[in-house]
């Protein structure tokens, strides 16, 4: 019997039904995948069959692939962090569907005993759990998870998309199944209707209606069994939400018809196909969106740079950003971005820290200064001693940071599950009401019970099921078509709802470089000279006013004469020769150290300008004025929030003077500067504990954590990659007056959501009361479905059509 | 005319059995895992099979 023996490889019990076999040697060997047989290849065909005489394994099998029955409390562990006052487990959930499957998840856990704290992420169907292991071991916790009907796995980056890309497969199975069947279900209900208005023979009739029963069952029972699971587990719950309305629609029209095929009534299975067939289509669009948003943590880490140039002795060796341990001291080149947090040795350099921190221009740094991760090095080389291992440093704490602000985030409900709450019970008390009277004045129980099912069919339409999806769909591709991203359906309510929008200063309301913004030359030189020689001194610069100097250069057709001998001093300037001429550009301060003898005479410039001179042969011959520019549009993004009694804020990195300034430019209500990236993410955090509907606008890592925070996060082209992937709206183009598209649109969609529920009510209105007088007819039920759909679906479409409203 | 019609249902969902089983072959060979991708390759330089 093959099936008994162990894998030959790995050791490991084969499955049945797994087993692959090789004839080698004269003896037939078993294996349990395909895997172990390719190893097995992979080693004998090498000549190295002795190994699996010398072996002595311990453990047998490969990495347990299969852990759904047998989560050993010993492989769990492995997954488990200890932490100061407990213990921390990822776990992936396969099956998370909804808002609702992340609330039952929390709560249940937070019910176990010894459980301090669960969340659960509805993007990445991720959950963090916090509990005491005195008190409670992690299996206990899986086996929970496993009873509600998920399935739970241990976290590893590969776990987590194989997940997904299993749940988006069996998607598309079940997607693909219904699509197919209820278009063979279309023909026959077609022959039925033609059927009941030009006649037809009761034989045939009877056949079609088989036929029908026969390709929906699997469309109800295979297809839609994500929604009956759901529907149940809602019950179970005392909850109803969409999904109970949906099973409960399918349920009942799919009842009424197999009864009705027997006993030789009308039948809708059609209707029962349909509403499973399309939302399984609006899933299947809202699990792509999701999918995409789940990458976000990891490509923040992956920013933190790779590799590193450690010092050992005097010589340098390449090595994992990992490995760095504190007080290393590794050389980082121009150009280059800081793999740690540390503090500068030796050298000298300007150091872009705007991605960390917002600051606009380059900050000067020599010995004993400090240096964030992820910033990056522009001029000198610099050593740096390292303050904190990589795990630790700037970049992975703002991982977790956003991490936890997107578990953190409370699931709005949605507008069609507050509908349903209120709805399910209406339509279920109905339907008992029906049977009830009916019973208790004369009819017969069969004749009741039908007309009972007859309410609940009528009751939850296409119409109701596709109120929702159909506008969200439609409003998402007019916001695609003008240029802004939505990550998912909920998001477009969510905007909606805003009410109160915060904006990174650097990056999002201005530019991020600096503008040349006025040139003073001295008396008797051109304006075009100064530009010249500045860029002359200037030319391959990494500096951002540097390359503005360049390029105005290159802008305005001035010729630039090549300079010999080109000194960069780290947070003061540039010198060299031309022609035999000493000239420098830079600060006031490094102008007086290098060439000048009297400091420039001080005069009265805007606040908020950096101020570079130039001098030449020993005089001061020019002044150049450099600003952060604000976006062209911003002022119109923030008039047109006012005027939505919408509350603008302005939360910054940058200096506490800058913030304010640009703030007040702007009309914005309330500036916050020299924020961390906690600090902001705590400022949104705490605006919405008050109840309010934050919109976040940002664009660098260190708004990440606030964008994962607020009920919205949009990021704007040309930002970090981080800030986008952590946002659930994401501008195409860097014009921030598509922000005022978005909103715009997010409110239509909304508000033909109502149109769309509101018509499919007026529906039940006159249905409801049929049904319930026993007197629902195939031309009606026909007529006001086909009617009611394409009404909903016509009114959605309205959003493609292009208005300026 | 009954049979006749008998047969021309059945002959239909044959034949949409047939493209159903297509669907899950290229479902199974992941051909909709990607859909982002092919749109893109024609633009890439070096051709690749």
């Amino acid at each position: 019997m093959p099936g008994a023996e162990p894998c030959f490889h790995c050791g490991a019990p084969i499955p049945p039904g797994q087993l692959v076999t090789e004839n080698g040697s004269g003896t037939t060997l078993s294996f349990c995948c395909r895997g172990c047989h390719g190893a097995y290849l992979l080693i004998s065909g090498a000549g190295l069959a002795e190994f699996y005489r010398r072996r002595d394994w311990q453990d047998t099998g490969v990495a347990a692939e299969d852990f759904q029955s047998n989560l050993s409390a010993a492989y769990l562990a492995r997954f488990v962090r200890p932490e100061a006052d407990g213990a921390t487990v990822d776990i992936i959930i396969e099956g998370i569907r909804c808002a609702s499957c992340v609330w039952l998840n929390e709560k249940i856990l937070a019910g176990l005993e010894g459980v301090q704290e669960a969340r659960v992420n509805y993007a990445t169907g991720r959950a963090r759990v916090r509990f005491a292991p005195q008190r409670i071991d992690a299996g206990t916790i899986f086996s929970r998870i496993a009873q509600l009907g998920y399935r739970p796995r241990p976290y590893t980056a590969s776990a987590a998309q194989q997940a997904a890309q299993h749940e988006q497969r069996d998607l598309l199975f079940r997607f693909g199944t219904a699509f197919f069947l209820t278009m063979q279900l279309m023909a026959y209900a077609f022959g039925l209707y033609a059927g009941y208005f030009q006649g037809i023979g009761a034989g045939m009739k009877n056949l079609l209606q088989l036929f029908s029963l026969a390709v929906t069952t699997p469309v109800i029972f295979y297809c839609g069994w994500p929604f009956l699971a759901g529907a149940w587990r809602a019950l179970k719950n005392r909850a109803a939400n969409m999904e109970v309305l949906i099973a409960l629609g399918a349920l009942a029209s799919y009842g009424y018809s197999v009864y009705a095929s027997f006993t030789g009534g009308e039948v809708y299975f059609e209707t029962a196909a349909m509403i499973v067939t399309l939302i399984l289509a609006g899933r299947l669009l809202e699990n792509a969106a999701k999918r995409r948003a789940s990458g976000s943590i990891e490509l923040l880490l992956g920013l933190s740079a790779g590799e590193a140039r450690r010092l050992k002795g005097d010589t340098l060796e390449t090595v994992e950003a990992a490995a760095l341990e504190v007080g290393d001291r590794i050389v980082v080149g121009a150009g280059e971005r800081f793999p740690t947090d540390g503090e500068v040795i030796s050298g000298s350099s300007e150091v872009d820290q705007s991605p960390a921190t917002g600051e606009s221009l380059p900050v000067a740094k020599g010995p004993g200064d400090p240096v964030i991760a992820g910033s990056s090095n522009l001029t000198g080389t610099l050593t740096v001693r390292c303050g904190k291992v990589a795990a630790e440093s700037f970049i992975a704490r703002v991982a977790r940071l956003v991490e936890e602000a997107q578990s953190r985030r409370a699931p709005i409900q949605g507008l069609a599950d507050r509908v349903s709450a209120l709805f399910v019970p209406l339509v279920l008390a109905a339907a008992l009401g029906t049977l009830f009277w009916q019973t208790s004045h004369g009819s017969s129980g069969e004749a009741a019970l039908l007309n009972a099912l007859a309410v609940l069919l009528i009751a939850c339409p296409c119409a109701l099921g596709l109120a929702t999806p159909t506008a969200i769909l439609a409003g998402t591709g007019a916001a695609a078509a003008a240029g802004v991203l939505f990550r998912g359906g909920d998001i477009l309510e969510r905007l909606s709802r805003v009410d109160q929008v915060a904006f990174d200063k650097t990056g999002t309301l201005t530019l991020g470089d600096p503008e040349l913004v006025a040139l003073q030359p001295e008396p008797g030189y051109a304006a075009d000279r100064i530009l010249a020689l500045a860029a002359a001194l200037e030319h391959g610069s990494r500096h951002p006013v540097g390359r503005v100097i360049c390029a105005e250069a290159v802008h305005r057709g001035v010729a630039v004469p090549q300079a010999r001998e080109l000194v960069t001093v780290a947070g003061g300037g540039v010198t060299g020769y031309l022609d035999d001429e000493f000239l420098a550009v830079g600060s006031a301060r490094f102008l007086l150290e290098c060439t000048l003898s009297d400091p420039p005479r001080p005069r009265d410039y805007p606040s908020g300008t950096l101020v570079v001179h130039l001098a030449a042969a020993g005089r001061l011959v020019g002044t150049l004025l450099f600003r952060d520019r604000l976006r062209p549009d911003a002022a119109e993004v923030v008039r047109y929030f006012t005027s939505q009694n919408i509350t603008g804020w302005l939360l910054s990195g940058d200096r506490r003077e800058a913030a304010q300034q640009v703030a007040q430019t702007l009309g914005l209500t309330r500036a916050l500067g020299e924020l961390t990236p906690a600090q902001k993410a705590q400022s949104l955090e705490e605006l919405r504990r008050q109840g309010a509907v934050v919109l976040m606008v940002g664009d660098g890592i260190n708004d990440a954590p606030a964008l994962g925070t607020a009920d919205v996060g949009c990021a704007v082209a040309g930002g970090t990659d981080i800030a986008i992937e952590t946002s659930d709206l994401v501008l195409v183009k860097p014009e921030l007056s598509r922000l005022i598209l978005a909103h715009r649109l997010a409110r239509r969609t909304m508000r033909i959501v109502r149109q769309n529920l509101a018509w499919a009510f007026l529906y039940n209105l006159v249905g409801v009361p049929l049904a319930m007088a026993g007197r629902l007819t195939p031309i009606y039920a026909a007529a006001a479905m086909a009617l009611s759909s394409l009404c909903v679906v016509g009114n959605s479409l309205r959003l493609l059509r292009r208005t300026d409203g | 005319m009954d049979s006749s019609l008998v047969a021309l249902i059945v002959l239909s969902l044959c034949l949409g059995c047939g493209c159903w089983l297509v669907f899950l072959w290229a479902v199974k060979k992941g051909e909709f895992e990607d859909i982002e991708r092919p749109k893109h390759r024609m633009l890439d330089d070096e051709d690749k099979p």
